[in-house]
């Protein structure tokens, strides 16, 4: 039996040792020698406390090994951690049953698990996860510190590029209306030509700026009535250009949920394109509606208007990219670059489809649950 | 028309100009001086007759301010219009460019009777100047005498 029983302990890979009722060592296994650097000579029959010349007076392992020795039982998933000068620093797992052999003698098994690689495993994670925390940090602080000089510039180049504009918008006016009579036809037409430049010049300098501010800021999440939005801007355009005949088919009961000022700019755009590009016709209908893409809702905006050629797609949501010239439709080509910036930073998708001469659709997608 | 007369504080000539010539189109006439920078507004009402001081010159009847100034800025004019007996009830519309909240808040804040932003376009940076000529010159009833009730 007592080969047996120390074959079943040599097998065993953790270090392993077998106390008798003094906590003397009656038998320590294979992988015990290994792990503490230890021989036969120096641990049997000695004392546990003695072992390793004292290494092993632990007084965390006196306060278990006597407790289990008086009230007999056992302990499990101890953790011990003890500088041993020789070996250095360990980290184990002690389980202790105490057991009567046969011949009635107390004894008391130890199991030791040494886990001090896992736990340096464990506390390099901990220090790589504080040092990417602190990287994450510094990165964030100095890109809001980049966004925040682009916004400055973009304020400052948008403010101070308007002074100027006045100056020419006005004193071109002024020409045109006090000295035309010293203009001929052609002087005339080249002022007027320089007082519409500087106009677009005006309305690109907003669309930067807006464009610009878009990428920034916090952006609210609440639920939107869309439906409302549209109408909102369906009013306002037809305040704008009462004698127009254009019929609005306007879907009731449109949510999203996101920021409801950004949305309308989108929405703003949107339905001020296809108001535009419809504007060649005698009527028009515009359709703002919500289909089933890939099992998602999708909005829509539809015209049909001038639409546009499915070849030239890929210029479609540039910026500044345009499909018309100025003269068969004005505008600066930003909307759309607008409203894809608008969605995405909504987490959306946004894509078209047009027929040149026959009309336009704007699909996108917003999320529909509040992110709790 | 009459002797009414308007402060333009202005640091940009092509603003002056500007603005004058809106003042023209509106066939109203008033008196139009400027100055061009903090100092030279503060001068006006407070100097001596050496630097550009008024003394018991009239007060103008409405003061168009600018806030980006040169040497004193159109916030600090406007806290000392308001700290004077004699200027605190001066109307001051301010005349700006800026587009920044703060500078409204702390415009109001100040003292200052209205907030107009100048138009980029022309004809409605003029119109805006005529409706500012209308209301404050001749609707608008100002006081005539300075802050004690005497």
């Amino acid at each position: 039996m007592r080969g047996f029983a120390h074959s079943i302990v040599e097998t065993i890979r953790h270090p392993f040792l077998i106390l008798d009722g003094g906590l003397c060592v009656c038998e320590a296994n294979a992988a015990f020698y290994l792990t503490f650097q230890a021989d036969e000579a120096e641990t049997v029959s000695h004392l546990v406390y003695e072992l390793g010349g004292g290494q092993w007076d632990i007084p965390r392992l006196r306060e278990l090994l006597e407790e289990v020795d008086r009230n007999g039982g056992s302990f499990k998933d101890v953790e011990v951690r003890h500088d041993f000068p020789h070996v250095g620093i360990k980290v184990m797992v002690l389980d202790a049953h105490r057991v009567v052999h046969d011949d009635g003698t107390p004894m008391i098994l130890l199991a030791i698990e040494d886990v001090t690689d896992k736990m340096q495993g464990i506390d390099a994670l901990y220090k790589l996860n504080r040092e990417l925390d602190d990287r994450v940090g510094e990165r964030t602080a100095q890109l809001e510190a980049a966004n925040r000089e682009l916004e400055a510039f973009a304020y400052s180049v948008s403010h101070d590029l308007r002074a100027p504009l006045r100056a020419l918008d006005g004193f071109s006016d002024e020409l045109l209306r006090s000295y035309a009579d010293k203009l001929d036809d052609r002087g005339q037409h080249y002022l007027r030509r320089l007082r519409s430049g500087t106009q677009r010049m005006g309305q690109l300098i907003d669309d930067m700026l807006l464009l610009s501010r878009l990428n920034r800021g916090e952006m609210k999440r609440e639920l939107v009535d869309l439906t409302a939005l549209a109408e909102g801007v369906v009013a306002e355009l037809r305040g704008r250009e009462p004698d127009r005949t254009v019929a609005f088919v306007i879907e009731s009961g449109l949510s999203a949920v996101g920021d409801a000022a950004l949305l309308g700019v989108a929405l703003e755009n949107l339905l001020g394109n296809a108001w535009k590009f419809t504007s060649k016709k005698l009527s028009a209908t515009i359709t703002v509606g919500r289909q089933t893409h890939e099992g998602a809702p999708a909005f829509f905006v539809r015209d049909d208007g001038a639409g546009f050629d499915m070849d030239h797609i890929s210029k479609l949501f540039g910026a500044f990219e345009r499909l018309h010239t100025q003269r068969e439709f004005p505008g600066n080509g930003v909307g759309l670059a607008i409203v894809q910036r608008v969605v995405h930073r909504h987490g959306g998708l946004v894509w078209a489809e047009g027929v040149l001469g026959h009309g336009a659709t704007f699909h996108f997608t917003l999320p529909q649950e509040e992110l709790i | 028309m009459s002797d009414k007369i308007i402060l333009l504080v202005e640091d940009n000539e092509d603003d002056e100009e500007l603005a004058v010539l809106a003042f023209e189109r509106s066939r109203i006439a008033n008196a139009m001086i400027v100055v061009r920078d903090g100092q030279e507004a503060l001068d006006y009402f407070f100097g001596t007759e050496a630097n550009g001081g008024s003394d018991a010159k009239a007060l103008p009847q409405l003061v168009l301010l600018d806030l980006k100034l040169p040497k004193v800025g159109g916030l600090e004019v406007l806290k000392r219009l308001r700290a004077d007996p004699k200027t605190r009830r001066l109307p001051v519309v301010i005349l700006t460019s800026s587009k920044e909240e703060e500078d409204m808040l702390n415009s109001y804040d100040f003292g200052a009777n209205s907030y107009v932003r100048k138009p980029v376009e022309f004809d409605r940076f003029a119109e805006a100047i005529q409706q500012l000529q209308m209301y404050w010159l001749v609707l608008n009833e100002a006081p005539t005498s300075g802050g004690d009730r005497s």
